[in-house]
């Protein structure tokens, strides 16, 4: 009898549970890369038993997709993986309006991913009405902007698995976040993709790449590395544990700015021979005074391999 | 009268509409309601952009649209008579890191959708652990990222080779990995070593283990999956790989492939809008993924469980598992035997002066994976990409359905779902 009524039967489970936060996980339009990429994090399950997870997209949890979609309960942590189209319908309900109960009774709302936060690569599948939650590209504009102050921005395309990882434990302990302008943790986006790059003594003797599938030279210069001016600790909190792409010789994109994906992003642009844009906060005469002074050393070591397998193997 | 279910707990979101006649599926249509639209996105871009964009097609099976891409590119500088030389090294890293890819997938199939799913059918309640699967992916994806950077979404292939340089200390590195998910494998989901799992050739050596796929394939017979589910018996494989060889079996007729016949037309959807569409050769539906390559690789236990079981859901669903340790052991030979001493990368011509169409296939997680391109001074001018769920997943009338449609014909619905399920659904894919 009583489990008829839904708002007993959540009170029953929620004793049981000793209150702990309730979490919802919600979708856009998306790749499903931010889930997967989560599903990469050490201590995942230590996590995980630290909420009541009410719905995720992948892991069998406690409501269907369908209970979630008629809107009758609330949930403390929102997250949102995907780009917001308002057109979008889940289960034949516009999300907008799922979104929009969840968000308005959350404590805290997570943009999951570039899409969430930016509108990201799925804005160009419809770019004149696809926007992130509260940011249009770098403009506040989105569905949640009236609840802006409760929106926590992870960008990324995808999310480091312990950015999320951090952003939910910060959130367990009842800890403020402190974020930047554009809503990202500082803790997490005041680096530079840049910050802990194996290349880095290339880049300040500005020593360029010889070309692709090297350990050696800076890609800032020729391959469209992107690092020296994008937020993100991908050289500090390695990927996967292991490795990031400019350590593996593939150019940083710049997938955490609000302006992912640019364009030609193989190569780097160039005015007369000089890169287009110079490192964050750096003035453009300050950097090609440096640049002028370096290149007129020569050091053997950073020009030669590192090692030579045909010698050695 | 017509059911509608909701799909979740697969890749995405799907509906499938059952029109029953006593109980039982009389007809099943598929509808794929979300449209992303990458092929449109790709158009007018600098070719190699698409080494970054069509990896985002996919949260999951990313790195097999970077390879297809970047064989769809690499195609298309031969179709021009201008030479793409590719080293060993670079080769067996692609290789090598598309393998681990595909492991994570049915690592996480296994734990988070079918086991899940077969305790529920079979009501046996087999032990559920979904985060035993996030746990295996994460150790494959560890391996996958020395190489690749990260995962998911890497751009490490290029045309020509790879990016990284790796040493023997990353070489090393990955080896571990491995032998730490095959040891993972061994103890905590097979409940036998790799190699006399390998060995097996009656499914009564995989019904005696004391282990979850010993559980799964007694639940599998239990709900009489060995008696449902049947498909078309056709299968395709058309990527070129060691671990998997390239044919054609119509009610297992070999024959050799040829893209040329592969064709796309819109899904047939009568209850709802869907974005999907089919794929056919020579306007046929075949079935692609793990148990078409270990059919047309002739594994024993494989050939004898379809000898038995046809292409019922217990033969697609344990094809499926016994392909991770065919691809463990196929990953551990290729990092072990690696050779640095080549080049990575080799530089084609410039890319701006590429005006020609290339096309890319690989073997993704689910199956056959085609990239098509026409690239004019650089620019992409039109990009088609073909993912495995437009073969297996596809929508058609009645008279001609498509190889999951046919599989959950006649059976009740709680069974077809299993059924639907058990052809690893990947929504994202089919209305990229």
């Amino acid at each position: 009898m009583i489990m008829n009524n839904p708002s007993q039967k959540i009170s029953i489970m929620r004793s049981k549970l000793e209150l702990k936060p309730r979490l919802l996980w919600l979708q856009g339009l998306t790749c499903n890369a931010n889930a997967h990429s989560f599903f990469n994090l050490p201590n995942l399950e230590q996590l995980l038993n630290k909420f009541e997870i009410l719905y995720h997209p992948s892991l069998g949890t406690e409501y269907s997709f369908e209970k979630i979609s008629e809107c009758d309960m609330v949930c403390d942590v929102l997250i949102f993986e995907g780009t917001f189209d308002p057109l979008l319908k889940r289960n034949n309900i516009l999300m907008l309006n799922i979104l929009t109960h969840y968000a308005h009774n959350a404590k805290h709302i997570i943009g999951l991913g570039s899409c969430a936060s930016f509108g990201g690569m799925f804005k160009a599948s419809s770019p004149q009405r696809n926007t992130g939650l509260i940011f249009n590209e770098s403009l506040k504009e989105g569905p949640l902007l009236h609840l802006e102050e409760k929106v926590i921005n992870l960008s990324g395309c995808p999310i480091h698995p312990q950015w999320l990882g951090f952003t939910l434990n910060m959130i367990v302990q009842n800890r403020p976040i402190a974020v930047d302008e554009l809503h990202r943790p500082l803790e997490l986006y005041s680096h530079l993709a840049h910050h802990g790059c194996t290349r880095n003594e290339y880049f300040e003797w500005k020593v360029d790449s010889k070309g692709f599938g090297l350990k050696e030279g800076c890609l800032f210069y020729g391959q469209g590395c992107r690092a020296p001016m994008t937020h993100s600790s991908c050289n500090k909190i390695l990927w996967n544990e292991v490795s990031s792409k400019t350590r593996n010789g593939t150019p940083c994109f710049g997938c955490t700015e609000p302006d992912f994906p640019r364009t030609d992003l193989f190569s780097t642009k160039t005015n007369m021979s000089i890169p287009a844009d110079v490192p964050l906060g750096v003035s453009k005469r300050s950097y090609l005074t440096m640049v002028g002074m370096a290149k007129t050393f020569s050091i053997k070591r950073l020009e030669g391999k590192l090692i030579d397998y045909k010698k050695t193997d | 009268m017509i059911t509608k279910k909701l799909i979740d707990q697969i890749e995405g979101e799907a509906s499938v509409y059952f029109d029953l006649k006593d109980e039982k599926v009389d007809y099943a249509s598929i509808a794929f309601p979300h449209f992303i639209g990458i092929e449109n996105i790709l158009e007018g871009k600098s070719v190699l952009d698409a080494l970054v964009i069509t990896p985002r097609v996919c949260g999951i099976c990313g790195h097999a649209h970077l390879m297809a891409c970047v064989r769809a590119i690499e195609s298309a500088y031969k179709n021009a008579n201008l030479p793409v030389t590719l080293s060993k090294k670079a080769e067996d890293i692609r290789e090598f890191t598309l393998i681990l890819e595909i492991i994570q997938n049915h690592f996480k199939w296994l734990y988070m959708t079918i086991i899940p799913q077969i305790s529920k059918l079979s009501g046996s309640y087999q032990d559920q652990h979904p985060l035993k699967g996030a746990f295996a992916a994460s150790l494959a994806t560890k391996a996958l990222a020395i190489f690749s950077g990260q995962w998911p979404h890497a751009s490490y292939m290029i045309p020509g080779g790879i990016t990284c340089d790796p040493t023997h200390v990353e070489r090393l590195q990955a080896l571990s990995h491995v032998e730490e998910l095959i040891t993972f494998f061994e103890k905590e989901c097979a409940g036998i070593d790799i190699d006399s799992l390998l060995s097996f050739r009656s499914c009564k050596e995989i019904d005696a283990l004391q282990s979850d796929i010993g559980d799964l394939e007694k639940n599998l017979a239990l709900s009489k999956m060995h008696l449902k589910g049947f498909s078309h018996d056709n299968f395709l494989v058309l990527g070129k790989h060691d671990f998997s060889t390239q044919a054609k079996l119509k009610q297992m007729r070999v024959s050799n492939v040829d893209t040329r016949y592969i064709e796309l037309d819109d899904a047939y959807s009568p209850d709802e809008k869907s974005y999907a569409k089919n794929a056919t050769y020579n306007g046929m539906f075949y079935e692609v993924g793990p148990l078409s390559r270990l059919i047309s690789s002739n594994y024993p236990l494989i050939k004898n469980m379809h000898r038995r079981f046809k292409d019922s859901t217990y033969t697609r669903v344990m094809a499926r598992v016994f392909e991770i340790a065919v691809l463990l052991k196929q990953a551990r030979t290729l990092v072990e035997n690696l050779t640095l001493d080549e080049a990575s990368f080799f530089a084609p011509s410039k890319i701006e002066n590429l005006s020609s169409t290339g096309i890319g296939v690989v073997e993704a997680p689910r199956g056959s994976l085609i990239h098509k391109v026409i690239i004019q001074e650089g620019v992409i001018k039109k990009y088609e990409i073909i993912t495995p769920t437009q073969w297996n997943l596809g929508s058609s009338p009645k008279n001609r359905l498509s190889p999951s449609q046919q599989a959950m014909q006649g059976q009740s619905v709680d069974d077809a779902l299993f059924i639907f399920r058990s052809f690893d659904v990947c929504s994202v894919c089919t209305t990229h």
